[in-house]
C-alpha cells in the first residue's frame, strides 16, 4: 500500500513538472522572431535557454540596461561603451577601456551573433550569455562595481525599473539574474545576416565582385582560412569555436613562468570565476588565453576563433587589438603568425601573392549585412559622459 | 605422446599438492558453536565464539580475524623476520593505494569538459550536413528532370534505394567501357544514356549529392573495387 | 511512325523471330522435330551448354487428359510504362516488339493477358496510345490495371477503355479471375496531394509515402462470392498485379491482405496466381498455390535485397549497356492437370522455363539453370 501511494506520488511530481516546464517552451517559440536570411533559424530556436524565453518587454528592458551607464562604479561605462552599436557592436579601442579610462588587456569582441558562441569570451571563461553579462559589471577595470549586490542595489534606486522588472519578471523582481537575463535576451536578438556574401551563396553570382570570389576561393584553399574559420549551412558563422594559439600572443612572453604564477594565484583565490575575470584582462597573464580557465598546457596563448561576419566593421583586430586593419591581420596569417612553442600546427607560411591579400579583404567585406553596415554610418558613437 | 604424458604428470603433482595441503591446513575446525580459524602454518590460530563453524564472515570481520592472526604470528617470529615482513607489507599496501588514485585521477581528466574535443553541436552539425547533402541527392536520384532526363527516365526508376548500383565496386574495368571507370562515371553514363540528359561535371553539386547518396545507401557493404 | 531503319530493322527481326519460334514449336511436337531442335540447338555455342533445353522442355501436348480438360497456352506482356512518344520513344518500341513477338507465335495463344502498368504517370495520352498498341494483338486480350494506370484518376480513363478492373472468366475448363490488388488506403487527402503528385507518389517504388497494395474486403468479398459457385477440384488461375504474397514491404513487393485472400484460394486443389509489378523472373509456392512473376517491357527491377522466396531462380543480372536486357514477354502452358509451366520469353538472353514439376517437388526436380551474375 505504502509502495503504490509513493509511486503515485512520484508520477504526481513527474506531472507538475512536466507541466510545468511545457508553457516556458510554449513562450520561447510564442514570439515570431525570423532571423536574417542565412542563419540557421532552427539552432538560434534552440538556443534560447528554457528559464530565460524571449518576450518584446523583456528586450526592451534587456536594451535599456544595456545602454545604461549607471551600472557603472563612476556612471561613465555602459555595455554599449564597449559594445558600441554605432561601431558594429564592439569599439575602435585596440584593448576595453573601463572606468576612470582604465585600460584592459583584450579587444572588445562585437555582441553581433554571439548568441551563436559555444562559449562566451575570448578565452570562454563564461558558458552563456547570461553568465557572460555577469562579469564585467564587477571588474574593477571594466564597469568598476564592487559586487552583484551593489549592481542589485543601484538598478533597485531607479523607480522605471522597479516596474519595468515586475512587469517582466513578476514577483523574482530586481536581482543580479533577472539584470542579465534581460540583457542577454537583448543580445539574443542582434543578429547579422542577409549580407552579399550570403545571396551569393544562395545563387545571386552578381552579389559580389569578381575579387571577392577568387577571395572565397582562396578563403577554401591556398590561404587555409576554412580550417578555423569553418563555414557552412548549419554553421555559417565562419568560426569552429575552438581555441587555437595562432601565435599573436607569443611576443616575448615566458609563458611557463607566467602560467606557473597564474596556477598559483588562481589556487590562493576563493572566488575563482573572479580571479580568473581579472587575470584575463591584466597585462601578462592575459597572454595565457584559454590556459587560465583550462589549466591545461596545451591551452597557453589559445583564443577562441572570432566569427566573421561584419569583421569590416570591428577594427582593430584579435585578442590584443595589435593588428590595425583586415589587410594587416591577412599579413600576419601570410607570416605564419609568431613562431612560439605552442603554435597551433596549422598555422605556416601562406606565400600570397599581393594581389591574393587584396582579394581577401575583398571577401571579407561581403560579410557585412546591410542593416550592420547602415547603423555604422548612421548612428552617433557613445560617449563618456556621465549619467545623471 | 610425450606432451600428453607432460599434461597428465602435471596434473598428478597438482592434485597430490592439493590433497597434500588439505591435510595439513584445515582453516576451520568443526566444533560446536566455536568457529576456530587457523593460519597456514598449522599452528597459530583465532577463535570466534558463537559462530557455527561453517559461518560465512562479513569482509570487515573477516578482516579483523586475519589481522589478530598476522598480528599473533608476527609476536611468535624472531624480530629480525618480523621487521622485515611488517616493512614488505606496509611498503605494498601503499602501492596499491597510489595505484588506485591514479585510476581516479584518470577518470576524472576524462569527465573534465575539454577545449579542443568535438562538442554534441560539433558532432549533430557533421550529421546535419551530411544529411542535408545526401537528402538532396535522393532528390535528385529520384527525379528525372533534376538529372536532365530528356525522356522521363530518373535513376530510381532502375535503381529503388539505389539498389544494383554497387558503388562498393569502384573503381573497376567497366567492360562496356573498355577503361576503368570510378562509380561518378558511372552516374554520367547512366544519366548519358538510359536518361538522355548532358553529363555533369564531377564536382558539380548534383554529382557529389548523388555519389553521397548512393553510397550512404550502402552502408555496412564491404568495400570490393575491381569486382564484378 | 519510326524512322524508316528502325522500322526496316523491326521487319528483319521480326522475321527472323518467327521463323526461330516455328521451329521451336515444331520441335516441341515431335521426337523427330525434337531432335532436330537439339541438333540445331547443339550447334547454337550459347545453349550447348544450357541444361534448360532438355526435351521435356518443350511438352506441349504429352500430357493426356484424366477428364475432360485440353491442355492449352496464354501469353502475356505487362509493365509497359508508356510515357507519351515524344517524351520517351523506347518504351512504346519496347510494348510494340512484345505485340510482335505474341503476333509472331505459332500456333496462337488462346488469349494474351496484359499485366498491368500500361502507362507510367496514368494520363490519358498514355493509356490511349498502350490501347491502340495492345489492338494490333491477333488474340483475345484479357486486361489487368496496374497502380501506374489507377491513381492520377483513380481508374477513371482506364475503366473507360478496359473495363471493370476486376472480374473472372472460365476457359477450357479452368477458372480464371483478374483482381486488382494495387487499392492503396488513402495517404493523399490528409496530407492534401495533388492528383498527380499523389501518382508520382505511388509511381516511386521506394517512395515510403504510400500505403502499403491491398485487394481490399469490397473486393474480398466478391471473390468469396465468385469461387463459391466453383468445384474444388477445379484448377484456377488467379492474375493480380501485385504479388499476392508478401515479399518486400519498402518496394510494395507486397499484398497486405495476402493472407486473406490466399485463405479464400486455400480450399481449391489447384491454384496459380500470375502477378506483374516485380519485373523479373520470380517464383514462389504457398502450399497449394503456386505463384509466378511476370516480365516487363519497359526496365527490369533489382531484385528486392530481403525475402527473396526460396524457390526463386533468378534472372541474370542486366546488362545496362543492353536496353533490352532482363525484359521481356512470355507464354503460360496449362497443362490438362490444370497446373502450368511459365515460360519467361528474356529479349537478348536464353528463355527461361519454370516448370508444374519444379514446383510440385519443391525444387527437387527439373530446376532451371542458375545464374552466372551475382545480383549485388
Amino acid at each position: 500500500m505504502q509502495k503504490i501511494v509513493k509511486v503515485l506520488f512520484i508520477l504526481l511530481v513527474a506531472a507538475v513538472l512536466v507541466v510545468d516546464v511545457a508553457p516556458q517552451r510554449a513562450a520561447s517559440s510564442s514570439m515570431n522572431f525570423q532571423v536574417p536570411r542565412g542563419l540557421p533559424q532552427d539552432l538560434w530556436e534552440s538556443l534560447i535557454p528554457a528559464d530565460n524565453p524571449l518576450t518584446p518587454e523583456k528586450i526592451a528592458l534587456g536594451e535599456k540596461l544595456f545602454f545604461d551607464k549607471r551600472l557603472s562604479a563612476d556612471r561613465t561605462v555602459s555595455c554599449a561603451t564597449c559594445h558600441d552599436p554605432a561601431l558594429g557592436f564592439a569599439d575602435s579601442n585596440a584593448v576595453a577601456v573601463g572606468v576612470e579610462l582604465k585600460k584592459g588587456a583584450r579587444n572588445s569582441p562585437s555582441i553581433i551573433n554571439a548568441v551563436f558562441n559555444e562559449l562566451q569570451f575570448w578565452d570562454g571563461r563564461a558558458p552563456s550569455l547570461e553568465e557572460q553579462a555577469k562579469l564585467p559589471l564587477i571588474n574593477p577595470i571594466e564597469m568598476g562595481m564592487k559586487d552583484h549586490d551593489a549592481v542589485v542595489e543601484r538598478v533597485k534606486e531607479i523607480p522605471e525599473y522597479r516596474v519595468e522588472f515586475e512587469k517582466v519578471f513578476g514577483s523574482e523582481g530586481i536581482t543580479i539574474d533577472t539584470i542579465v537575463k534581460a540583457i542577454a535576451a537583448f543580445e539574443r536578438v542582434q543578429l547579422s545576416g542577409d549580407a552579399p556574401f550570403d545571396r551569393f551563396i544562395a545563387g545571386d553570382a552578381s552579389a559580389i565582385s569578381e575579387s571577392a570570389k577568387r577571395g572565397w576561393e582562396l578563403f577554401n584553399g591556398k590561404a587555409r582560412c576554412i580550417s578555423c574559420h569553418a563555414f557552412n549551412s548549419t554553421n555559417p558563422f565562419f568560426s569552429d569555436f575552438k581555441f587555437h594559439n595562432i601565435g599573436v600572443a607569443a611576443k616575448d612572453r615566458n609563458f611557463s613562468q607566467l602560467a606557473r604564477k597564474a596556477q598559483q594565484l588562481i589556487a590562493a583565490n576563493k572566488d575563482r570565476q573572479r580571479i580568473q575575470d581579472e587575470l584575463a584582462l591584466s597585462p601578462g597573464f592575459s597572454e595565457l588565453g584559454r590556459y587560465l580557465v583550462t589549466g591545461e598546457p596545451r591551452d597557453i596563448g589559445a583564443f577562441k576563433t572570432s566569427m566573421l561576419r561584419d569583421v569590416e566593421l570591428t577594427a582593430p583586430y584579435m585578442h590584443d587589438g595589435s593588428e590595425k586593419t583586415l589587410l594587416d591581420v591577412i599579413k600576419f596569417y601570410d607570416r605564419g603568425g609568431e613562431v612560439n612553442p605552442n603554435l597551433d600546427g596549422g598555422m605556416r607560411p601562406l606565400k600570397l601573392t599581393d594581389q591574393e591579400m587584396f582579394d581577401l579583404v575583398e571577401f571579407l567585406k561581403t560579410l557585412t549585412s546591410d542593416a550592420s553596415k547602415k547603423r555604422f554610418y548612421s548612428l552617433k558613437p557613445q560617449t563618456r559622459e556621465p549619467a545623471k | 605422446m610425450e606432451k600428453k604424458l607432460k599434461v597428465l604428470v602435471v596434473l598428478l603433482l597438482l592434485l597430490a599438492f592439493y590433497v597434500v595441503n588439505a591435510q595439513q591446513h584445515p582453516s576451520v575446525k568443526d566444533e560446536d558453536k566455536v568457529m576456530t580459524v587457523k593460519l597456514c602454518d598449522g599452528e597459530t590460530y583465532v577463535q570466534l565464539e558463537g559462530r557455527l563453524p561453517n559461518e560465512r564472515l562479513s569482509r570487515s570481520e573477516a578482516e579483523a580475524v586475519t589481522n589478530e592472526l598476522m598480528a599473533k604470528w608476527l609476536a611468535k617470529q624472531p624480530p629480525a623476520v618480523a621487521a622485515a615482513w611488517t616493512k614488505e607489507y606496509q611498503e605494498g599496501k601503499k602501492k596499491a593505494q597510489q595505484k588506485a588514485q591514479a585510476k581516479a585521477g584518470d577518470e576524472s581528466v576524462k569527465q573534465e569538459k575539454q577545449t579542443y574535443e568535438f562538442t554534441k553541436r560539433d558532432i549533430q552539425m557533421w550529421e546535419r550536413e551530411l544529411k542535408k547533402l545526401i537528402d538532396y541527392g535522393d532528390q535528385i536520384f529520384h527525379d528525372d528532370q533534376l538529372i536532365g532526363s530528356t525522356n522521363g527516365v530518373s535513376c530510381a526508376m532502375c535503381h529503388p534505394n539505389a539498389a544494383n548500383t554497387h558503388p562498393e565496386t569502384y573503381p573497376k574495368y567497366q567492360i562496356q567501357l573498355q577503361r576503368v571507370a570510378l562509380l561518378r562515371d558511372m552516374i554520367n553514363w547512366c544519366i548519358e544514356n538510359p536518361s538522355r540528359g548532358k553529363k555533369l561535371e564531377p564536382d558539380d553539386p548534383k554529382m557529389r549529392a548523388l555519389e553521397a547518396y548512393i553510397m550512404s545507401q550502402r552502408k555496412g557493404v564491404p568495400m570490393e573495387y575491381g569486382k564484378h | 511512325m519510326l524512322p524508316l531503319k528502325w522500322e526496316k530493322k523491326l521487319q528483319e527481326y521480326m522475321k527472323s523471330r518467327e521463323r526461330w519460334f516455328s521451329e521451336l514449336m515444331q520441335a516441341g511436337s515431335t521426337w523427330q522435330g525434337r531432335r532436330k531442335f537439339l541438333k540445331m540447338a547443339a550447334m547454337a555455342a550459347g545453349f550447348a551448354a544450357s541444361k534448360s533445353f532438355t526435351p521435356h522442355s518443350f511438352q506441349l501436348v504429352d500430357v493426356v487428359s484424366s477428364d475432360d480438360r485440353k491442355p492449352f497456352t496464354f501469353a502475356y506482356i505487362s509493365d509497359s510504362h508508356l510515357y507519351e512518344k515524344t517524351l520517351n520513344e523506347r518504351f512504346v518500341r519496347q510494348l510494340q516488339r512484345a505485340v510482335a513477338d505474341i503476333n509472331a507465335l505459332d500456333p496462337q495463344p488462346d488469349f494474351v493477358l496484359y499485366g498491368g502498368d500500361l502507362a507510367q504517370l496514368g494520363q490519358p495520352g498514355e493509356l490511349k496510345l498502350g490501347a491502340q498498341i495492345l489492338k494490333e494483338i491477333k488474340a483475345p486480350v484479357k486486361m489487368m490495371v496496374g497502380e501506374h494506370d489507377w491513381f492520377l484518376d483513380m481508374g477513371e480513363v482506364w475503366r473507360e477503355l478496359f473495363g471493370p478492373p476486376y472480374y473472372s472468366f472460365d476457359h477450357k475448363g479452368v477458372h480464371f479471375i483478374t483482381l486488382m490488388s494495387v487499392n492503396e488506403k488513402d495517404f493523399w487527402t490528409a496530407k492534401g496531394y495533388s492528383p498527380m503528385e499523389r501518382m508520382r507518389i505511388v509511381a516511386g517504388l521506394d517512395d515510403a509515402r504510400q500505403s502499403p497494395f491491398e485487394v481490399g474486403e469490397e473486393e474480398r468479398e466478391w471473390l468469396k462470392q465468385d469461387l463459391q459457385k466453383v468445384d474444388r477440384k477445379t484448377p484456377i488461375v488467379v492474375f493480380s498485379h501485385s504479388p499476392l504474397y508478401k515479399l518486400y514491404r519498402n518496394w510494395n513487393f507486397w499484398t497486405e491482405d495476402a493472407e486473406e485472400v490466399q485463405a479464400l484460394l486455400r480450399p481449391f486443389e489447384k491454384v496459380t496466381v500470375i502477378h506483374g509489378h516485380t519485373h523479373q523472373v520470380l517464383t514462389h509456392r504457398i502450399g497449394n498455390i503456386h505463384f509466378h512473376g511476370m516480365l516487363s517491357t519497359a526496365w527490369p527491377w533489382p531484385y528486392a535485397p530481403t525475402g527473396l522466396p526460396k524457390l526463386t531462380v533468378q534472372m541474370n543480372r542486366q546488362n545496362p549497356f543492353n536496353q533490352t536486357d532482363g525484359l521481356g514477354d512470355g507464354t503460360v502452358e496449362v497443362h490438362a492437370t490444370g497446373r502450368v509451366d511459365k515460360h519467361y520469353n528474356l529479349w537478348n538472353r536464353n528463355p527461361m522455363r519454370v516448370s508444374a514439376r519444379y514446383l510440385d517437388s519443391e525444387g527437387a526436380e527439373d530446376r532451371p539453370p542458375a545464374t552466372t551474375l551475382p545480383s549485388y
